[in-house]
């Protein structure tokens, strides 16, 4: 999955992002309809900018717009759980005087599912590194790939 | 995916090549001097690249890297990026402090300063041959050090340029030093304000106008 994309699908299927740097990987999964949905967001509000942009690029209209598919894809809104992988600050010398963007996506994102009443059942998120995900739908596992390190799972 | 975009021709690809074989001079003697023995440098490769290109150029989006980020500011804005391969990176600590590192992804302070200082020469090399032939003038900010996946430095700097694409330069430089050669790509993201003003500076200097 490439950066501001969102995707949806169903168990056997697998959604993979590679190499989230500040960007963050969020999940929603059904676990009754095996449905899930992946979107790889980049900033984390879509105001002061253009409305061009995909929705999948800012943590605000990212949520919605796959919110919106989910219930599409026939899931319930209190059948949903979410998990966050992502929003590292990989480079020191960029974020000296200021909050990381990466802990800024992770915490707008936060703040929309909390709105959305969606609960948050997992996250890896921050730190120096960068993270692979790989959402596994069958039974909404996530596989967090970092570099020299054995996978986790959460 | 990586479709090498059509905005250079073949004829401002060459002078392209031209500048960084200047800069590529100029790295070599300032690298020279910091090792205090002599290390020859050379183009292998100029392209210009989608930034979906770029991992799949590097070996691919998981492939380990040292990345060096320096933020280009003036009359062009962005981003200027150097990638060694990781596995090579012991060897070129060896080459410049004198020391091979044995574990290339835990470096020490020094392996660590070694690699941001090549970085740097490599940038500033490349930038000033660049701009100072168009007449462009800009400064680089502090290098930064990372060691990681290929496709999350680029990730992240794309957040940096709050852009999902980017078009990049890329010059590819070989190290050599007697029999040991290494590898080191530069890369200059510049911001798409930047992209507009830089091609017609190109374009002016360099006579042709190109496709884009």
């Amino acid at each position: 999955m490439g950066i501001a994309e969102i995707a949806i699908s169903q168990s056997p299927q697998r959604l993979v992002a590679y190499g989230l740097g500040s960007c963050v990987g969020v999940t929603l999964y059904d676990g009754k309809n095996k449905t899930g949905g992946l979107a790889h967001v980049m900033l984390p509000t879509s105001r002061l900018h253009s409305t061009e942009a995909p929705p999948g690029k800012y943590a605000d209209t990212a949520m919605s717009a796959m919110l919106a598919e989910m219930l599409k894809a026939g899931s319930s809104l209190r059948g949903l759980q979410a998990k966050i992988i992502g929003g590292a600050n990989m480079f020191a010398s960029l974020t000296q005087n200021s909050v990381p963007i990466g802990l800024r996506n992770v915490s707008a994102i936060r703040q929309v599912l909390g709105e959305m009443g969606i609960p948050i059942v997992g996250e890896d998120v921050g730190g120096t590194h960068g993270r692979t995900m790989i959402f596994d739908l069958e039974d909404g596992r996530v596989e967090v790939r970092k570099l020299n390190l054995p996978p986790e799972y959460l | 995916m990586g479709h090498e975009p059509e905005i250079f021709n073949d004829f401002q690809l060459d002078a392209l090549r031209e500048i960084g074989n200047i800069g590529a001079g100029n790295a070599a003697t300032a690298l020279s001097q910091m090792v205090g023995r002599r290390v020859d440098m050379s183009v292998t490769q100029v392209k210009v690249l989608q930034t979906d290109g770029i991992a799949a150029f590097l070996g691919g989006m998981e492939q380990n890297v040292a990345a060096v980020h320096m933020p280009v500011y003036g009359e062009i804005c962005g981003v200027s990026l150097v990638f060694f391969p990781l596995e090579r990176v012991g060897e070129l600590c060896g080459m410049l402090i004198g020391k091979k590192e044995e574990d290339p992804a835990n470096l020490s302070e020094m392996g660590q300063s070694a690699i941001k200082e090549v970085g740097s020469i490599l940038t500033g090399s490349y930038l000033s041959a660049l701009f100072r032939l168009m007449n462009l003038q800009l400064i680089h900010g502090v290098p930064g050090l990372a060691i990681d996946m290929a496709q999350a430095v680029l990730d992240t700097v794309l957040v940096e340029l709050e852009q999902k694409e980017e078009v990049a330069i890329v010059i590819e430089t070989k190290f050599l030093e007697n029999d040991k050669q290494l590898t080191g790509s530069f890369f200059l993201l510049p911001e798409s304000g930047s992209l507009k003003k830089l091609f017609a500076a190109f374009s002016k200097t360099f006579g042709f106008s190109g496709n884009g």
